[in-house]
């Protein structure tokens, strides 16, 4: 399953050339490369890269030959990217002062691939051109450079620093007119990209530059078969489809003068809940369970024996119900799933098929128990239809046990004289949601905010910045912490345009609507006022007060005395965090 | 002395922080603390219910159509709320206090024809074992051999309670009591009891106590104006019409009417929904279904079954000094650099934005797909006691949302250091039934949007589709097995066995008490159900020879394979190809197995098995 990719950066100089105010192509290139090989490093992941660089002062390639194929430099052969080429790339890659046909770097890459992957299996192999398309460029050997691309199985990427949407001839909006160099190569890129039926010409000024088409690992698959009471069954295969990504290391604990992990040990004592603290061996102890009020001693073994088992694997129909009987407000779980029949299975697919076009035609949903293996704990949980126009599966989400739910009642608003609005303050909020739409409907739909894959997505910001100061400390391990990076803070923000359109509706509703901050007195007291500023101080406390408060913090429901007292840290402590009550 | 208690308070605050910061480690080392179930309880302190039961002669009648009688009713449904506190907040207090009894039993024995039944305390295995010796037609009878029916004297039974609340040293959150009764004149027009009663009862609310009424249905209705709207607390808001509803006639209706009652809503966060710069309006966020687990075990000393104490400590291996949290640091290694930060720079790397939820703008609800979706939803609903006004805008904007079909897009920050996420704010408007019982409250769900690392791409199989009349077929089926949908339908057969698994050890029971698994399919009435459309829709999809429940098909081996089971032939590699593969950094690349014989080949020494041990013993060795 290795897929193996070369960048190809054009550092010619006129990527060093920007309208004012503007970053030059060269440097937002410079950072798609460097987020693109940061993303692979910290995901390990094991698909080799090269680099190669046109326009560069040196020429450094296979081809080269006589006045064929200059400046034009394999900076780095097909290897795992790593911490080095990370700084190679920050330190040694810089705009040069030459020029190079951009096919010419396209066939150099393809030779580069070629070579270095020659006897091996692959499963993709991909070029990610970033360039302004602003060199002269022969379009009479094109053909001949497609039909090699194809014949390798060559994936091709474009990054451009300018929109492609105006098409190649009008100017795009905001920026500069295109160059002819520019119209043309986009002609020619154009073409190259219809001939490999590939839809990514990605302009660099868009607010996802830093977030590459993801080469992602294959999905689990998990076979099953959905049974419908004891003589209906259908093979299927679910996967996940949407799931909380997570990093996949974590943080270890190390001292802080050695960074070793080995020179520090964790050890955990168990003791008696008397006054001298009696320390007990871990043998001598048992498990058990609180029931309410009751300590149950109930040992591991018996546990096991007596706990709930099931027969395995199942994807079994409870029965049928209507889609407005599921609330998604109700969706539990941290996953959706979606079922297939098995790919080789023409049968199966057939008959899941009718399943999903019979409750997408009554719409209603299969509610299913659902259990992952033998050990696994079963769910209920609803099939959805869901039918695309290239495919057709069942969408699985978990519902909630009877003991899942809080059945809260909250008093009603809409009866409530006190709160309810006139008609001049329902207009203004219809005003206000007018000017913030994020879904604009002039002819063609479009979407101004999307967390979701689509033209503009936002990556978890939180890997985003962890995998940013990552880089920076890996790179420069002395220096603090650099601020998060404004594409990422401007991300997460209103878009420019609706944060301008909602100003006066805005204003309006601050007039329609009074509010006013209720301060209580209690909250007037904040931690700094009960401790003063010596918080920090504690850290050189005695052994003593840390035993202490292990006694304290580990009470449950332990002796009455100390439980006051617990409890009244507990309150300070909530001040402290800001989490006061009010 | 009070110097001394800030200065002891301000000594455990600072090394509590601390060790919390310390103790949380293990768990929050995925970076992502336990988001939404964060309600801290103890800091909060305890939830207390009194169940106060009307005991008299009319409470034993039973209904028409072999009804259960109101005791009875009452019984199950507190033994419910039992079971449930147990389970889902095992830190709530409960008692149960009859009244209009013949028999008295509280702490003095002061006041007359009340009888504690329970104390307020912890629900345990023998106190639910108690409560369902009161049910049914036996229940009946023990009731009345110990309690016997006999004069009613509301307010004693009140004063008798508030000493309950009075007695308990825990601090207490929240004060609830329930009044079960089927007679709307409790007292038979005794003015003067009427008037002790609700002066009790004022002194009660007085102090912070809820009263609730759960009357039940009697012969020509229950009268509230009576007597009994003098004595409840008044309703959350003026429109709330709680005290005409109906009185409850069937178990189903009271334990809905309990239940909504019996639990305080705790939200996990009260922040500001921001609109726009200077545009803040207070919320509280509340959870409406999260996953119940099963909790933790606990250790316990063999020889007494009393809970121990576990302290974790970190000790310097070398020195053997207790370190503290500041003598640590934290550390990535990724493509075999060790990334090292201090614990403070890896807290606030996940630092965004102050606590709150930012409006981002509007979108058709269209647009919110089915597929959106990470974890429990949220419930967002006003909190005009932190800025007065809020629940104006908020209502305004959940009927505009509501109306115009649209929801808001938020981001949203749990607390300081949690990183952002985007939340879909679906409006939902408020709903009642006849009986005025609110079904659906009115409040904005928030669903937690997946950024676009959370979307797995998936290669999807081209498969044949379904003809009209098999798809026809399978309409029929589903017809068969059309059944409503309740969500509270479904017990957590894993949980529920694990409670009677205890319960049963508790009370020395011979064996757990039988679950039903509610999530089994009933395969014989759904077979009955379908008839022969199973076969008739098989019949239809299937050629005949087809299996639907055999293994999935085998992988077809590659035909090589196919002559025995030897293993491919090692394959050795040169130390010049080894050594490329080093200098490229490619190691990776190979299998595990290729590894471990190139350590054999070269007689390197590895401690571990794991990839990253192999690759940097044949790194050491061949860079010498």
């Amino acid at each position: 399953d290795n897929s193996t990719l070369v960048l190809c950066l054009d550092v010619g100089f006129s990527m060093s050339n920007s309208a004012t105010g503007q970053e030059p192509p060269f440097q937002q290139a410079k950072k798609v490369i460097q987020k693109f090989v940061q993303r692979q490093v910290f995901a390990e992941n094991k698909d080799e890269l090269g680099l190669v660089l046109f326009g560069s002062d040196n020429t450094k390639n296979n081809l080269a030959k006589d006045d064929q194929y200059q400046n034009i430099s394999v900076h780095r052969h097909l290897m795992i990217p790593n911490f080095e080429l990370l700084e190679e790339i920050q330190n040694d890659v810089q705009p040069g002062s030459q020029q190079a046909d951009w096919l010419d770097a396209l066939v150099v890459c393809m030779d580069l691939l070629q070579n270095e992957t020659l006897g091996k299996k692959y499963e993709r192999l991909n070029i990610v051109m970033l360039t302004d398309l602003n060199t002269p460029s022969s379009p009479d050997q094109l053909d001949i450079i497609i039909g090699n691309l194809k014949r390798a199985g060559i994936t091709l990427q474009f990054f451009l620093p300018f929109p492609v949407d105006g098409g190649g001839s009008n100017p795009p909006h905001g920026g500069k007119a295109l160059s002819r160099e520019q119209q043309q190569g986009l002609e020619m890129t154009k073409k190259v990209m219809m001939s490999l039926d590939e839809e990514d010409v990605t302009g660099v000024c868009n607010p996802d530059l830093s977030v590459f088409k993801r080469v992602e690992k294959r999905p689990m698959a998990w076979p099953c078969t959905l049974t419908i009471g004891s003589s209906l069954s259908i093979k299927i295969v679910g996967y996940k489809a949407v799931c909380e990504e997570r990093p996949r290391k974590s943080w270890s604990v190390v001292d802080a003068q050695t960074h070793q992990k080995d020179d520090i040990k964790r050890d955990v004592v168990y003791c008696l809940n008397d006054d001298e603290e009696t320390e007990v061996q871990k043998d001598d102890t048992i498990q058990g369970y609180r029931y309410g009020s009751d300590i149950v001693p109930f040992s591991k073994v018996d546990q096991d024996q007596m706990k709930y088992k099931t027969d395995g694997k199942s994807f079994a129909v409870l029965g049928f119900t209507k889609q407005s009987m599921i609330n998604r407000h109700q969706f539990v779980g941290t996953q959706v799933l979606k079922v297939f029949a098995p790919k080789d299975d023409e049968h199966a697919g057939v008959a899941l098929s009718g399943l999903i076009r019979a409750l997408d035609d009554l719409k209603m949903v299969a509610v299913v128990r659902y259990v992952y293996a033998r050990n696994g704990n079963p769910q209920v949980g609803a099939a959805f239809p869901c039918i695309k126009e290239k495919y057709e599966c069942l969408v699985y989400v978990q519902l909630p046990f009877m003991e899942d739910l809080r059945q809260y009642s909250f008093p009603s608003l809409e009866n409530n004289k006190k709160y309810t609005p006139s008609e001049d303050q329902l207009s203004a909020v219809d005003s206000l949601i007018d000017s913030m739409m994020l879904v604009e409907e002039d002819g063609e739909k479009k979407d101004l905010f999307k967390t979701v894959p689509g033209s503009y997505h936002i990556p978890n910001p939180q890997y985003q910045r962890l995998f940013q100061c990552l880089h920076h400390r890996a790179v420069n391990p002395s220096v603090p912490l650099p601020p998060m990076d404004p594409w990422l803070t401007t991300a997460l923000q209103r878009p420019l345009a609706v944060a301008t359109r909602c100003q006066a509706p805005l204003e309006t509703l601050k007039k329609k609507f009074p509010l006013k901050e209720v301060v209580k007195k209690k909250e007037l007291k904040t931690s700094k006022e009960l401790f003063g500023n010596s918080l920090g101080t504690g850290i050189s406390t005695s052994l003593a007060v840390w035993e202490r408060v292990g006694l304290h913090s580990s009470l449950g429901t332990g002796s009455s005395a100390s439980l006051a007292v617990w409890e009244r840290v507990g309150l300070h402590s909530s001040l402290g965090t800001g989490r006061s009550t009010f | 002395p009070e110097m001394w208690n800030v200065l002891v308070a301000r000594l455990l605050h600072a090394s509590m922080a601390q060790w919390n910061d310390y103790h949380h480690e293990d768990e929050d080392v995925d970076g992502e603390e336990r988001d939404e179930s964060g309600v801290d309880y103890t800091s909060t302190g305890r939830d207390s219910l009194v169940f106060l039961v009307d005991a008299s002669k009319e409470m034993f009648i039973k209904g028409e159509d072999e009804e259960p009688s109101p005791f009875d009713m009452t019984m199950q449904c507190v033994r419910s709320v039992y079971t449930s506190k147990i389970i889902s907040s095992d830190k709530d207090l409960v008692a149960l206090v009859f009244y209009g009894t013949e028999q008295s039993k509280n702490p003095r024995n002061s006041f007359k024809h009340v009888y504690i039944y329970h104390d307020l305390d912890l629900p345990g295995a023998r106190r639910v074992q108690d409560v369902d010796g009161l049910r049914g037609e036996k229940g009946a009878q023990v009731a009345g051999e110990t309690m016997g029916s006999g004069n009613t004297n509301l307010g004693e039974a009140l004063w008798c309670c508030s000493n309950l609340y009075s007695d308990i040293k825990l601090r207490l959150s929240h004060k609830r009591l329930m009044i079960f009764t089927c007679r709307d004149t409790p007292h038979g027009g005794d003015g003067e009891r009427d008037r002790q009663a609700r002066t009790k009862a004022s002194d009660l609310k007085e102090t912070g106590v809820v009263i609730d009424l759960m009357h039940l249905m009697k012969p020509g209705g229950f009268d509230v104006s009576l007597f009994f709207c003098d004595v409840v607390s008044p309703p959350e808001d003026e429109a709330e019409l709680g005290l005409q509803m109906e009185p409850c006639g069937k178990l189903e209706d009271l334990q809905k009417r309990v239940r909504a009652k019996e639990m305080k809503k705790r939200s996990v966060a009260r922040l500001n929904l921001c609109l726009g710069e200077g545009m803040n309006v207070a919320v509280g966020v509340y959870i409406t279904a999260l996953q119940a687990r099963k909790p933790n075990a606990i250790k316990l000393y063999r020889d007494n079954n009393e809970p121990v104490r576990t302290k974790t400590r970190l000790y310097h291996t070398q020195t053997g000094s207790l370190l503290l949290p500041s003598d640590t640091k934290r550390v990535q290694v990724y493509a075999g650099r060790q990334i090292v930060m201090e614990k403070d720079e890896v807290d606030v790397i996940k630092k965004f934005s102050d606590p709150g939820l930012e409006l981002i703008g509007f979108k058709p609800m269209e647009r919110l797909k089915l597929h959106h979706h990470l974890r429990s939803a949220v419930f967002i609903y006003p909190e005009e006691e932190m800025v007065t006004g809020s629940a104006c805008v908020f209502t305004a904007l959940l009927r505009r949302c509501s109306e115009r079909n649209v929801f808001a897009l938020c981001k949203y920050t749990r607390i300081r250091n949690s990183p952002p996420r985007f939340l879909a704010l679906v409006p939902q408007k408020e709903e009642v039934d006849d009986g005025q019982a609110q079904i659906v409250a009115p409040g904005f769900h928030g669903i937690f949007l997946p950024y676009a690392d959370d979307i797995r791409t998936l290669d999807t199989p081209q498969l044949p589709t379904a003809s009209e009349s098999q798809v026809d077929k399978m309409k029929e089926i589903v017809h068969k097995l059309r059944f409503k949908y309740r969500s509270d339908a479904f017990e957590n057969p894993v949980l529920q066995q694990h409670y009677r698994n205890l319960e049963a050890l508790a009370l020395d029971l011979m064996a757990p008490e039988h679950i039903e698994d509610l999530t089994m399919p009933n395969v014989n009435m759904m077979d009955q159900r379908l008839g022969s459309l199973a076969q008739e829709f098989r019949d239809l999809v299937y050629p005949a020879d087809y299996n639907p429940e055999g293994k999935t098909a085998p992988k077809r081996k590659p035909a090589e394979a196919a002559g025995g089971t030897e293993k491919k032939p090692k394959v050795e590699m040169s130390e010049d190809e080894l050594r490329g593969h080093v200098q490229k950094g490619n190691l990776g690349k190979l299998t595990v197995p290729v590894l471990k014989d190139a350590c054999k080949q070269f007689g390197v020494k590895v401690t571990g098995t794991k990839k990253q041990e192999l690759i940097d013993a044949l790194t050491a060795q061949l860079t010498k």
